[in-house]
């Protein structure tokens, strides 16, 4: 018996354990990555709630489907995969989204979304609901490969390699997604501010 | 619009994927170098860049849930995992039936009952069923029945020999 907390495990030794039939392993991995899972379907979704249930399911589809996991390749990596995967489906089961709405409800739920990285200026603070409507609307726009490869870096983070991964193409085709979908959002917000 | 479009100055064409793989840190030492040389000496490019880290922090929009939502997360997780875990031990249970040694058990087991049942069972049926004298009576009934069939058919043919013995062509008049 182990005296190490298995909240201080790797993941690998997670994953083992779980396929052992240890739930609470896996519960370690949903506590480590229940934040990101959450806020990269909110990306995706721009509801809590739905967020919240995809990115739930994501987790419990991993559950089911552990035994078929392959230790070699990343918990992190795979877990994303299926993540993504059910926020393209959710995004082609529910067609537009109204990103508008979003705006109405982080507002509601205390205003206290501030923009990543903005300098708060008093132009960005006047930044009107028109702006932010119409930059749901540049992201809305783009192909659904350069919008996932564009949420993937620009707002999760990943790396290159890791997009990759997770969307299964090249590393070349990741770059040429993201830089479309820059050059396209430059072309359309450089317009608006 | 056009007009706007054409405000909007691009960059170098060949530098425009390194400069978004650069803005978001994905370029190496040398390359990165590389593009900043070519950055001193180009205003579009420097722009395009400019651009970017002006432009590209607005289309982020993290949400922050309260602690609640999160410790509620959680819970619902823990439930939800241990629903599934209990659903797997139930179906692991019912597999656990069709393992390997099991089924050939459980199929020789339901061979030889079937030849058992095959060779002994009508025998023991019959005897069981009926008395032996009720049997008999069962087995004669269907060929009296039949009697009733023959004498029909005895009588079509003496009405056939009649026919034909004293019928108008057979030349025995």
């Amino acid at each position: 018996m182990t005296t190490s907390r298995p909240a201080e495990f790797e993941d690998e030794k997670l994953v083992t354990l779980a396929q052992k039939g240890q739930r609470e392993a896996f519960e370690v991995l949903v506590e480590r990555y229940k934040q990101k899972a959450y806020r990269i379907a909110f990306d995706f979704t721009r509801d809590r709630e739905e967020a919240k249930d995809l990115s739930q399911e994501a987790f419990l589809r991993a559950f089911t489907h552990l035994q078929s996991f392959d230790l070699r390749a990343g918990f992190y990596t795979w877990f994303y995969r299926i993540l993504v995967n059910l926020c393209l489906d959710y995004r082609r089961r529910r067609g537009r989204i109204a990103w508008e709405s979003f705006d109405e409800k982080t507002h509601m739920a205390g205003g206290q979304s501030e923009m990543a990285g903005a300098i708060s200026s008093p132009d960005r603070e006047a930044m009107s609901g028109e702006i932010s409507r119409r930059v749901g609307e540049a992201l809305q726009a783009l192909p659904a490969k350069q919008r996932t490869a564009f949420i993937l870096k620009n707002h999760q983070g990943l790396s290159i390699h890791d997009i990759a991964k997770v969307m299964q193409s090249a590393e070349g085709t990741i770059k040429v997604h993201l830089h479309r979908a820059v050059a396209t959002l430059r072309q359309k917000l450089a317009e608006l501010v | 619009m056009a007009q706007d479009n054409d405000l909007i100055r691009r960059a170098c064409k060949e530098f425009e994927q390194d400069l978004v793989l650069y803005y978001y840190g994905e370029r190496g030492r040398e390359e990165s170098k590389e593009l900043e040389n070519h950055l001193e000496g180009c205003g579009s490019c420097r722009q395009f860049l400019a651009d970017l880290r002006r432009l590209l922090p607005l289309t982020v929009k993290p949400d922050d849930p309260p602690q609640p939502f999160w410790e509620n997360y959680s819970k619902e997780m823990q439930e939800r995992l241990a629903a599934i875990a209990q659903r797997g031990r139930w179906w692991r249970d019912l597999a656990s039936l069709f393992r390997p040694w099991p089924v050939p058990a459980l199929a020789t087991a339901l061979v030889l009952i079937l030849a058992l049942t095959l060779t002994f069972g009508k025998r023991i049926w019959r005897s069981q069923d009926l008395p032996p004298d009720e049997e008999a009576v069962l087995e004669i009934l269907p060929m009296a029945e039949n009697l009733d069939f023959f004498k029909a058919m005895d009588l079509l043919d003496s009405m056939d020999l009649l026919e034909d013995t004293g019928g108008p062509g057979n030349g025995s008049v």
